[in-house]
């Protein structure tokens, strides 16, 4: 393998693990295959190293395996709304903070905004885009990881898909006694734009993205096991 | 932990494909002394037709050496050879008995088919 590209390729581990492992593994990808096979599998062999960092052998079940086994409902049922509903929350709290900084005499904080308002608030709202795509990657690496079948992941899915597709955050002042800002979400369909309701479009893309990975290394594996039948 | 392998089956098809596990791979290979990254993927070839990627290698030494049941030796270049420990052995022969037994009872039942 070309030197450079194993040496960013180590780069992708932590930190811990690149100064204990680091060179001797730097010169094992530069001695050894190159390819996009080899690539890909240091790419998910760090990603791997950074979600679940080498504590101790998998020779024995991990209570986080135990988990997933015992309790897949909660894995990729109820754990993964909940930290959609922890990001929303983080999100609403930029916006309304952002709100009271930036604007507090507006009746709404979706004006044209200038200045520190503009990170400030594009932080909010990246956190709210993309909190269902990381949300749902996290669902399929966790998959890949412990070898389960796509049932509970695909549940996991499609209730993250569904409600990152039809929340809406409405923000105002009018209509709130007192003159509060108030800020709330709503989860609706919306109009039928594509044919299909927006909310339900919003969701089957975020759906593909988020399982798209997951699928296909499902079908690498197939591949593998094919071509062993050669 | 468990990641990503390349899997070469043999002739007959039987990668061992979702029913392998690196670090029991990596153990059994040092079993017959030390060796080096790239000399453990060699060897692992050869004696089950598997050929575990780099980071999956990797991510199995890191494990084995956390647990104590595989040691670095003096590094010769950059390259930095293992050999097992004494309670790698005791671990490795464990776990090959139980997979004896269930090979034995897998075959048994086959044939009393």
């Amino acid at each position: 393998m070309n030197p450079r590209l194993a040496h960013l390729l180590v780069r992708l581990y932590p930190r811990a693990w690149r100064e204990r492992y680091g060179a001797e593994f730097e010169a094992l990808l530069e001695t050894g295959r190159g390819g996009v096979g080899t690539a890909a599998n240091v790419v998910w062999s760090a990603l791997g190293e950074r979600v679940f960092p080498t504590l101790g052998g998998s020779m024995e079940q991990s209570r986080f395996q135990s988990w997933c086994v015992r309790a897949p409902w909660a894995m990729f049922g109820l754990g993964p709304v909940v930290l959609l509903a922890a990001a929303y929350f983080i999100a609403c709290f930029i916006l309304w903070s952002g709100w009271k900084i930036f604007m507090p005499e507006a009746d709404t904080p979706f004006v044209r905004i200038d200045g520190l308002a503009i990170p400030y608030f594009q932080a909010g709202r990246l956190i709210y885009f993309s909190a269902p795509i990381v949300i749902g990657w996290a669902i399929g690496l966790v998959a890949a990881r412990q070898r389960l079948k796509a049932v509970w992941p695909a549940v996991g899915w499609i209730l993250i898909a569904l409600i990152g597709g039809t929340a809406q955050i409405h923000a105002s002042r009018t209509g709130v006694t007192g003159g509060f800002e108030h800020i709330r979400v709503d989860f609706v369909m919306g109009s039928s734009g594509h044919g299909i309701p927006d909310g339900l479009f919003h969701a089957l893309v975020i759906l593909s993205v988020t399982a798209l990975p997951y699928l296909i290394w499902r079908l690498l594996h197939r591949a593998n096991f094919l071509s062993a039948g050669d | 932990m468990r990641t990503t392998r390349h899997v070469v089956g043999t002739k007959n098809g039987s990668g061992l494909g979702h029913f392998s596990d690196p670090p029991l791979f990596v153990l059994a290979s040092l079993a017959s002394g030390p060796k080096h990254g790239h000399a453990m993927i060699e060897d692992i070839v050869a004696f089950c037709g598997v050929r575990l990627g780099p980071g999956t290698l990797y991510g199995a030494i890191a494990r084995l050496e956390q647990q104590g049941w595989i040691e670095p030796l003096a590094a010769e270049e950059r390259r930095q050879p293992y050999r097992i420990t004494a309670s790698g052995l005791r671990v490795l022969r464990a776990k090959l008995a139980t997979l004896r037994q269930f090979t034995k009872a897998g075959l048994g039942r086959l044939e009393a088919r």
